[in-house]
Order: structure tokens, then sequence, then C-alpha cells
């Protein structure tokens, strides 16, 4: 594990901001933050870098507690923040020569690539460029720095879509070079196709974890019953589970290959059948949309 | 303790600062002394000081007698606004700079998530911030000499008398950058951090002018970091200057790296607010 936190907590005088936060990022893996403003995935990352002290529980980053070693986390540790801002009297050459200087571990040339693959004028002044373009050098800056771990709070942000598929790209080549990544974001179909695991967090509390292969197995099974229907066999509690049964309509949430489960939905008395992938979208909503505290936390 | 990288950045940030002061101080004591010699005080001196009342004498520090010999008419520069809210105003904008400033701008995050430590972020621009300062002075210095050597009373004044009084405009700038930036330091909007340095260097002004004229509250004087910063009493010459330059100096940069020192340390310690 790379990242492990043990009910890491952050309370301010008037809110808890994270609230016994217990995870663990394994090395290698592109690892998915989820949540809505202010369900404290900045919080988490800011406290993982040691930007702020924990009020509880601790964190660790490649065996650095992050709390009383933050520099030899930061010296593992590659951040690109929510809202970059640089230096705006610098142009773009200027903030690539002035962050490979203050780490050793960012290559100027590499920078220099990054930033010529997201399309960038680097000879243009910080305070001239776009909320986009700056977020673009931003990027160049993090993405070139060999750190064993990589945090992206919300990389995409103000992106156009060829620098974002651009970004997902250099992500993906980031884990193909053993460097692991944590990837926090608003955009549930990014996150899907480039995390190998999420969490979802919800006001401070790490709601639900999600496997994403696990969740591309997925298929979320809806038809309406022309009979009655008993439920799921114990043979089969392991496979599928029931998400809805209302009136005539029944909601199936099949884990596993469907195969497994045909020969028993051939058997039920089903009508107008639909099939489909759950796709995050769907998990993230059951703890987002309106209050739904049945699912509890992991 | 250092970092190469963010110096460069301390000294880009800036230069803009340091070449208007560079041309101000360059240009100010040419400018003072021209003006200075084009009035005649040994005419109307005595009737002029008579006239003053002697309580005034107090807010000056020195004998008005003293104030009026070329010496003291040359002194007189380094109390002048030119001077003091340009010291002022480079103490201020560099310490408020140091956090607040960079907080409030989102610069420090990328900064400080690279592996530098944030002592060595904050002791690198207070070196940076005081190195400025040293440069102003020495151009001050400089022009101070060249005007008195070249001007009319280049036989009557002699320029290095003037060496403890740009001493203490250091030790001004020095005190009251390291103020700013224990200031900037605790604080996350610089707007507030100035707005605090504004309210301070008001209150201090007012009790070395309470100081100065109540006997009842003369105490208040000592409260006031402007009690130590008396350029005008420094050009007696000798070695009484130098020893009350080493009392004033003593002061205001004692205050001024104790200042620095607890900035230092609060910087390391606190919360970083994610910028808004």
């Amino acid at each position: 594990m790379i990242v492990r936190t043990d009910r890491l907590t952050k309370r301010y005088t008037r809110f808890t901001a994270l609230d016994a936060c217990t995870l663990e990022v394994r090395r290698g893996e592109i690892f998915g933050l989820l949540g809505p403003n202010g369900a404290g995935k900045t919080t988490l990352l800011r406290l993982l870098l040691g930007f702020i002290r924990p009020t509880a529980g601790s964190a660790h980053v490649a065996g650095c507690d992050c709390e009383h070693d933050s520099l030899g986390v930061r010296r593992r540790t590659a951040y690109l923040p929510g809202e970059a801002r640089l230096f705006r009297r610098m142009n773009g050459h200027g903030v690539l020569d002035f962050f490979s200087r203050l780490r050793p571990a960012c290559r100027r040339d590499t920078a220099a690539r990054v930033a010529d693959r997201l399309g960038l004028d680097c000879t243009r002044q910080v305070g001239r460029m776009s909320t986009g373009m700056r977020q673009k050098l931003a990027l160049a800056v993090v993405l070139a720095t060999e750190a064993e771990l990589v945090i992206l709070d919300e990389p995409t942000a103000n992106l156009d879509p060829t620098a974002r598929a651009e970004v997902l790209d250099l992500v993906t080549e980031a884990r193909a070079a053993g460097r692991t990544v944590i990837f926090s974001s608003h955009v549930l179909s990014e996150v899907e196709t480039a995390c190998d695991r999420v969490v979802i967090l919800r006001a401070g509390r790490l709601v639900h974890e999600q496997s994403i292969e696990h969740l591309r197995r997925s298929h979320r099974i809806s038809a309406r019953l022309a009979g009655p229907f008993e439920g799921v066999p114990e043979a089969l509690a392991a496979h599928v589970s029931l998400a809805e049964h209302r009136d005539d309509r029944v909601v199936l949430e099949a884990a596993d290959s469907l195969p497994r489960l045909l020969g028993w939905l051939a058997t039920l008395p089903l009508e107008e059948m639909q099939v489909e992938p759950v796709g995050l979208g769907a998990v993230y909503d059951r703890f987002h949309r309106g209050s739904n505290d049945a699912h509890g936390t992991i | 303790m250092w970092n190469t990288a963010i110096w460069r950045r301390a000294w880009g940030d800036q230069r803009a600062l340091v070449l208007s002061l560079t041309a101000l101080w360059g240009a100010f004591p040419w400018i003072y002394l021209w003006l200075s010699a084009q009035i005649t005080m040994s005419a109307f001196q005595d009737v002029l000081l008579r006239a003053i009342p002697q309580e005034w004498q107090k807010l000056s520090g020195v004998p008005f007698a003293e104030v009026a010999t070329p010496a003291g008419r040359v002194a007189l520069a380094f109390v002048d606004p030119v001077i003091v809210l340009a010291a002022t105003v480079w103490g201020i904008t560099r310490g408020s700079d140091a956090v607040s400033g960079q907080l409030e701008r989102g610069t420090m995050e990328m900064v400080l998530a690279s592996p530098i430590r944030r002592t060595a972020v904050f002791v690198t621009q207070a070196l940076a911030a005081t190195g400025g300062a040293a440069l102003l002075c020495g151009v001050l210095l400089v022009s101070v000499w060249t005007a008195v050597a070249s001007g009319p009373w280049a036989d009557r004044v002699e320029p290095a008398r003037f060496v403890p009084a740009v001493a203490n405009v250091f030790g001004l700038m020095v005190c009251l950058g390291g103020i700013a930036s224990l200031v900037s330091a605790a604080d996350s909007h610089r707007w507030r951090t100035i707005g605090i340095m504004c309210g301070f260097y008001v209150l201090s002004i007012l009790a070395k002018l309470v100081g100065r004229l109540s006997t009842t509250f003369s105490w208040v004087g000592a409260l006031s970091v402007l009690e130590v910063y008396e350029p005008q009493r420094l050009v007696g010459g000798g070695a009484e200057a130098w020893w009350l330059l080493a009392r004033y100096d003593g002061v205001l940069l004692g205050i001024g790296i104790a200042a620095y020192v607890a900035g230092a340390v609060i910087f390391a310690r606190r919360d970083l607010p994610a910028p808004l």
C-alpha cells in the first residue's frame, strides 16, 4: 500500500470536514475520489500532503507520516491543486524552469514535452493565459515529476475535450510506468474510464468503495412482473441482489457475469425486461441523490 | 533553510519595487539638498528659532539650533516622508507578501507541494527582503554621499556622518518587514495583513507623539518602534553617534529578527487553507 489512512479526521470549530476516514491505496493503481463539493475530497488530499493537521487519526504515504514527515511525503508526491494558480508575471517557460529547479524530480525537458502534448504555448505570460491554459501548465509541471504518487485534484476542469483525453492518456501512462495516481474528479465518465478503484465521500464520510473492474461486470436488470416474485434464491444471492421491488416493477443488480443468471431469469414471470451496465453514475446516485442513509458507511 | 529557486523568484517579485525605490532614493537626496541650499538660513535663523514654541523641540528630538546647521538640514532628509514612507512601504509590502499574500493569490499551494520546508520558503524570502533593504540603503548612502560631497556644503559637512543615519533606515526596514512577515505568517488575507500593519504604524506614531509631548505619559513613547528611529540624532559624528546607532538598531533589528523567527515558527505549524 502506498497510502494508508486510519480514522483520519479533520474537525473545524463548526463542522467536520473529514470524519474517521480509513482507506488504502495500492501501488500502481489509479484511485478515484468521488463526492460533491464539500464532501471532504480536498481536505483528504491536503491532509495527505501535510498542508493541514488531522484532528484525529493518522495517514501515511510510502511509509512517511503525513503529519510529522510531510517533507518525506512531498518528496514522493506530485500534487495538482483543484485550482492551480501560478506566478502571473512569469511566462510558461519561466514556470517550468522554476519548478524544475524547486524539485529535482521534475524534469524540465519532460515538462516541456507534456506542455507540448497538451498544446500549450509556453511563451505566453501566465497572467495572459486562460484558465484552461494555466491548468495545462500546472499539469505539465505535475506530470513531469517522477514521483511515486501523483495526486490530481480535478485535473480536467476547464480543459477542452482534446486536452481532457490527453490528460487521461498521461494518467494511464503514469500507471504503466509504475506510478500511483489519486484522481479526484466530478466527471464520472472520466473516473470510470481511468480509475481502477473509487471511493465515494459524502459529508466528510467515506460511504462506498467500488472496484471499476467489478462495476464493468455488473448489470442492472429491470422488468415488469407478470406474476408473483419470490425473491432471489439463496444459491444466487452472491451474484444478484434485489435493488427495488415496487408494485409490479422489479430491479435486480447482477454483481457478476450474466450467463450464470440467465437460466433463473428465464423461469421468472418477467415482461419488458431491460439489461444495462450499472455504471458509476448509478452507484454515485445511490449516495448523492436525495437522502439515502440506508447504505450507511463501509 | 535556503532555496535558490525561491530566492530568485523573491527577487523577481520585488524587482519592480526595488527599481522604483532605487530611482526615488537615488534622486531624492540630490533634489533635497538643492532645495535646502536655496534657503539661506543665516539671515533669519535666530528669528525663526525664537518663533518656534520650545515644546515643539521635543518632537524633533534634537535642539533646533542643531537642525539649522548644514549637517542638521541634510539629516532632516531622513525623517522626510519620502524616506520614512518608502522604508515603511518596503517593510509592509514585502512582509505582507511573505505568506498571506501568496496564500491569497494561491501561488503558495504548488510551491509547498514541492519537497521544500516551509521554514526554507519563509527564511529565503526574509533574506531576499533584507537583501533588498540593504541594497536600497546602499543606494541611499551613495546618493547622500555624492550629493553632499558635490553640493554647496561640501566643505562644511563630512558625508561619512550620514552612515549611521542610513543604517537606522535599514533597521526600520528590517523591523517593519519582520513584524509584517509575522502577521502575514498567521493570516490568510494580504489586505488584512496590510490593514493590521497600517494600524500598528499609526499607533506607533501616536505613541511616539504622546511620549514626546506628555510628561505624564512619557512612558507611552517606549511602546513605539519609531522611538528608536531617530536618524537626525545620528549625524553628530564620533563614537557617540555609533553607540546611539547600536542602541537604536539593536532594538529595531532585534524586534525584526525576533518577529521573523516567530513568523517562521507560526508558518511551519499552521494549517494552510485552500485558496478561495
